[in-house]
């Protein structure tokens, strides 16, 4: 602090800007690099164009549920993910292991959701190490909602439910990329979401035997995946207990489909 | 007392210009037993003229790590650039040299840092995990990531991806078991010669590929280069 | 969002030792979301030809059945069969009729010459300029994975059993890579003396 005194004000300045710009990193991770310019989302957009020379696709489209039942909370998602129209991959793991007790899935950016589960379970962790004890589910959400809050209309893209067992039993909440944070039975999110409500509501009741519920989130991501040209690949499902996740299946939508139309003919 | 984001950098007046380019290129990767392959052209483009021929889009960031990056040309070297700075560290820091799936991570990671101003670069990383099977990864501009066991990226990525689906995937071939395994049941020569047609191919309707490929065979022992004339038109 | 993928589909279509291929997925969608799964994009023309239409659905419908009526006054009038080039012509002048307003449609003809049985495939833009080719010609959301699959399968004078096996594994891996093409594909193959036409068992998502 000495040499205060004799640098120029210019110096000072900028050293006190810095400052400033350092403490305001909105929590989260600070190796995130803010723009030179006010508006990323709208700049983002002119290279995401179909008609734009250079294209930065993010790989997106999706179709995941996850309902809470008598026997926990099932987790289904699907595994296509598309940049446009083309079909980057039909093996992406969309469904994000937090830690044993934790599960979060992923739609909309797949990057978003990737990094900020990453980091989630990072403080889920450090809370367990100060607290000696499992961070509720509610608990972890928030810490969720609140970091994408903090970087609210600088165009994340995510819609992500976060299941989990705690000491209130199964947990359940779905965290937007507006910072929404609602509780609830049920939730589909992602493009082929509707389809997978309608296949849900119609059969969904809390005392589902733990088979049927897998079968549910099954047949309801496999009618989206159907329908829904964003939604493909194949169907994982994730059993969450009071004893951690288990994966329950990983199946072929394709398979599927020619498993149903057999026995919808020998009806 | 309803402050949103607190804005630290001041924009006074904000003068747009284009920081991107598409400079063309297309890459290939795929994973063996025992081994990766990773391919690339060496054709370097800008709309429709050609600024080199002799431009391979592979970045050798560790003795059996190779990272193929097309997208935007100066993208592509910095990220290569802070990359190895990166890498540097880390080896300083924990006395050893990063394995393949630690390198896959800081670049997922290093991507995302650029989420609001994002790298343009296609991104395959290609090696070998702990025990030596063959790895490749492939990421999006901001870092989404997945350990697969082929993949093309770049400019003709559309025109390849489908061709190693049936060729390597054997996909549509009868059965819609799903495949468990993250490696290609081939040899080098197969999956060498199987690349070299692909690239032929390529070439005939991209006109941001050609020129040259770049053959990187990573093993145990490290990384082999082949080199095969494309078309130069 | 282009109005040519707004209902999304593919044609390819592909020359054997005397005999042409011609395939189609069957998807009509809006957009995202499925809605038919029953559309082929083929119509016969006459007995060895055959017209594959990709692009806007109503104009795929349009123009294939004014093509007919136009096709009908023709051979009333010839009393004989069009030949492929001929009736390529003909579309040509039916789409460039709407240069200022065109038809949002990509067609394929495939076909056997009537008289010498010669394999015949040309390809054109949505206002009407004839591309002949003599390998493949492909058309529709997943043009881009079609060219690549094709250029790579694709070899001259296949038998018509091998002409069907590399058409049918081309357009299926290549709309496995397009969201907006699949859910089923039907395949014609075109022989001097018969048509083959086979429904192939896709992915269906």
């Amino acid at each position: 602090m000495l040499s205060l005194v004799q640098r120029n004000e210019d110096e000072v300045l900028k050293e006190t800007r810095s400052i400033i710009e350092r403490s305001c990193i909105p929590p989260g991770i600070s190796s995130i690099e803010m723009p030179p310019f006010r508006d990323p989302k709208t700049f983002l957009a002119q290279y995401t164009k179909p008609d734009s020379a250079v294209k930065i696709k993010f790989n997106r489209g999706t179709t995941t549920l996850a309902f809470k039942y008598g026997g926990g909370v099932i987790v289904a998602v699907d595994s296509r993910a598309t940049g446009g129209s083309y079909i980057a991959s039909q093996t992406v793991k969309k469904v994000i292991e937090i830690n044993p007790y934790l599960l979060g899935t992923m739609a909309g950016g797949a990057a978003d959701c990737q990094f900020w589960e990453r980091v989630l379970s990072k403080h889920c962790r450090i809370y367990e190490l100060r607290n000696k004890e499992r961070i509720s589910v509610a608990g972890a959400s928030k810490i969720l909602a609140n970091m994408v809050y903090s970087y609210k209309d600088m165009g994340l893209s995510m819609g992500t439910m976060i299941a989990g067992w705690d000491k209130r039993g199964p947990g359940l909440y779905y965290v937007g990329d507006d910072g929404t944070r609602v509780t609830n039975n049920i939730f589909s999110v992602g493009s082929g979401s509707t389809y997978a409500y309608g296949i849900l509501d119609s059969e969904y009741k809390w005392e589902l035997s733990d088979t049927e519920a897998y079968e549910l989130g099954r047949r309801a991501i496999y009618h989206a995946t159907h329908r829904d040209a964003m939604s493909g690949g194949m169907v994982r499902i994730y059993h969450m207990k009071s004893t951690g996740w288990v994966k329950i299946s990983e199946e072929d939508v394709t398979d599927l489909h020619y498993k149903y139309k057999e026995a919808e003919a020998r009806q | 007392m309803f402050e949103t984001r607190p804005s630290s950098v001041q924009h006074p007046t904000e003068h747009r210009f284009n920081p991107y380019e598409m400079n063309g290129g297309t890459i290939v990767g795929v994973a063996g037993e025992d081994f990766a392959v990773v391919a690339s052209d060496t054709r370097l483009s800008e709309g429709y003229s050609i600024l080199s021929r002799d431009n391979p889009h592979l970045y050798q960031v560790l003795p059996k790590t190779v990272m193929g990056s097309v997208g935007f040309h100066g993208d592509c070297i910095t990220f290569n650039k802070t990359l190895q700075i990166r890498l540097r560290m880390y080896e300083y820091e924990n006395n050893k040299k990063a394995s393949t799936p630690a390198v896959a991570q800081l670049v997922s990671t290093m991507l995302y840092s650029r989420r609001f101003f994002p790298y343009y670069v296609n991104t395959i990383i290609a090696g070998l995990t702990n025990d030596g099977q063959g790895c490749v990864y492939s990421y999006d501009p901001v870092g989404s990531y997945e350990r697969e066991v082929y993949r093309a990226g770049g400019s003709s990525a559309a025109l390849i991806q489908p061709l190693l689906d049936s060729q390597l995937g054997q996909k549509n071939q009868g059965s819609f078991e799903l495949n468990r395994s993250y490696t290609v049941k081939m040899s080098k020569e197969e999956v060498v010669a199987l690349v070299k047609d692909i690239y032929t191919s390529a070439t005939e309707r991209d006109i941001y590929t050609g020129d040259a490929v770049f053959i990187n065979v990573i093993t145990k022992d490290g990384v082999v280069t082949e080199h095969f004339k494309l078309r130069r038109d | 969002m282009s109005i040519m993928s707004y209902n999304g589909g593919s044609v390819v279509a592909m020359a054997g030792k005397n005999c042409v291929a011609i395939a189609s997925d069957k998807r009509f969608g809006i957009q995202y979301s499925t809605v038919s799964m029953e559309f082929p994009k083929i119509f016969e023309m006459g007995p060895q030809l055959y017209l594959g239409l990709a692009g806007l659905a109503t104009d795929v419908q349009t123009v294939s059945q004014r093509l007919r009526f136009r096709l009908n006054l023709y051979e009333l009038q010839e009393n004989r069969h069009i030949k492929p080039k001929t009736f390529s012509s003909m579309v040509s002048n039916l789409l460039y009729e709407k240069r200022f307003g065109p038809y949002f449609i990509e067609p394929i003809i495939a076909g056997l010459d009537p008289k010498t049985s010669e394999p015949f495939i040309s390809v054109m833009d949505l206002i009407g300029q004839p591309c002949i080719s003599k390998d493949f010609a492909v058309i529709g959301t997943a043009n881009e994975q079609l060219y690549g699959m094709c250029e790579t399968l694709w070899q001259p004078d296949l038998e018509p059993s091998d002409l069907f096996e590399t058409i049918s594994q081309a357009l299926m891996n290549a709309f496995d890579r397009d969201s907006y093409s699949g859910w089923g594909a039907v395949v014609y193959v075109i022989e001097k003396d018969k048509v083959t036409v086979r429904e192939l068992k896709t992915r269906m998502d």
